[in-house]
């Protein structure tokens, strides 16, 4: 077996790992979302567009995670974590109407307030994003060390 | 560096774990929460205000306290004015508790007859403004208001005068009999006196006199007030100024013109 192959075969196994890990990562969040969906199945009985709304930031939070996992290894792994960290908080910020979420249920207007939870998440997010920027950091820090030896 | 990251990695997650499964319980459990409003009940105090209650029942089954119970009624009339404003504060509802307070919303009648006397004559609806606030788990703030119509009955709905009677003539003075009816439309019994003043042509006080009234609540009254009136002072036309004086409200006068 040539070197080339030796090499190529090698990058099929990194690559299969990876998209092994991703679809394990992939699907262990959609089994939590799909716990917790069977317990918020009553609010999306009352809030029109509850399920929509969830549906939508399971789907792009899966696809980033996918992403990030098989550009592991990379500083696109780290871009993609960053994006993955302000997509939560801008969704978020959106889809909750800046924490206060109002719904008419037929004659009744419900007015929850969930700034406190928001503002919590943001910071988590923010948290989130933080450590990928020092994950980049730290990553180039170590390439520049094996370029210097 | 490693170190550092790893310890925000582990910290986000914890919090992102402890955040999503606080938050989905407590939405999960508010489905355990019952609330059973009750008949209203309408009564008088004893400043002879009408009281109306509504008992309200709290089945806390849910996982977490329920903090801030706070509900509030407006009652505003037709032109939205604010007749009374009531409201019931429970701080804690405990879990696997059930709390019941009843919830007293008073109306002076004299308030509402400031701003129009057509609710003693005329049946209408008021309008009803109620906000129910909780806090679940006591973090996150729930608010439902709702707008409500109520009916309004007129204690003295078709307030007539009939036509008045002359009897028991002599030289100088004569008896005029003054019929009077009127339904009571309203929720609650209607006593007190009708005091009545004849006027003639010439605008000048002929004769006054009283009557005591008693209709209960949906019911008919008929009656009269008995007039001893000056011959001298009797003319073709002129009119009554009726004067209602009952413990929930006072009103008068209310001018009626004869013939």
């Amino acid at each position: 077996m040539t070197e080339g192959n030796k090499d190529s075969n090698n990058r099929l196994q990194k690559f299969t790992r990876k998209a092994l890990k991703a679809t394990i990562k992939g699907v262990l969040f959609y089994g939590i979302y799909f716990v917790l969906s069977m317990f918020l199945a009553p609010v999306s009985e009352i809030v029109p567009g509850f399920q929509q709304m969830i549906e939508v930031f399971v789907m792009v939070s899966i696809v980033l995670m996918i992403i990030g996992e098989l550009t592991a290894g990379t500083i696109f792994h780290h871009f993609f974590n960053g994006a993955k960290a302000l997509f939560v908080i801008l969704y978020l910020l959106f889809a909750l109407n800046g924490g206060i979420v109002d719904i008419t249920v037929q004659n009744v207007n419900l007015i929850v307030d969930i700034r406190l939870f928001l503002a919590v998440a943001i910071l988590l997010g923010l948290l989130g994003f933080a450590k990928s920027v020092l994950q980049a950091i730290n990553f180039l820090n170590q390439k520049a060390e094996h370029v210097h030896f | 560096m490693r170190i550092p990251i790893r310890m925000i990695s582990i910290a986000t997650t914890f919090f992102w774990i402890f955040l999503i499964v606080f938050l989905v319980s407590a939405v999960y459990s508010a489905k355990d929460v019952r609330f059973d409003f009750g008949e209203p009940q309408i009564s008088l105090t004893s400043d002879n205000k009408i009281l109306l209650s509504l008992p309200i029942t709290i089945d806390n089954k849910g996982y977490y306290n329920i903090g801030c119970f706070n509900v509030t009624m407006e009652i505003l009339d037709k032109e939205g004015f604010v007749i009374t404003r009531a409201s019931t504060f429970i701080p804690v509802i405990e879990k696997d508790r059930q709390v019941m307070v009843t919830h007293n919303v008073t109306i002076d009648v004299n308030d509402l007859l400031h701003n129009s006397q057509d609710y003693l004559f005329n049946d209408t609806e008021l309008e009803g403004h109620e906000i129910i606030s909780i806090k679940l788990a006591e973090v996150i703030p729930v608010q439902a208001s709702t707008n409500l119509s109520m009916p309004w009955g007129a204690p003295l709905y078709n307030f007539t005068l009939g036509r008045t009677e002359y009897v028991g003539f002599d030289r100088t003075y004569m008896t005029a009999i003054v019929p009077i009816s009127f339904e009571n439309h309203a929720s609650f019994d209607l006593t007190g006196s009708i005091q009545m003043r004849m006027y003639n042509s010439t605008k000048t006080l002929v004769s006054e006199g009283q009557t005591t009234i008693e209709a209960p609540r949906n019911s008919e009254y008929q009656g009269y007030v008995r007039l001893n009136v000056p011959t001298i002072g009797i003319t073709e036309n002129g009119y009554f100024e009726v004067y209602f004086l009952t413990p929930l409200f006072e009103f008068g006068p209310l001018v009626i013109p004869y013939d």
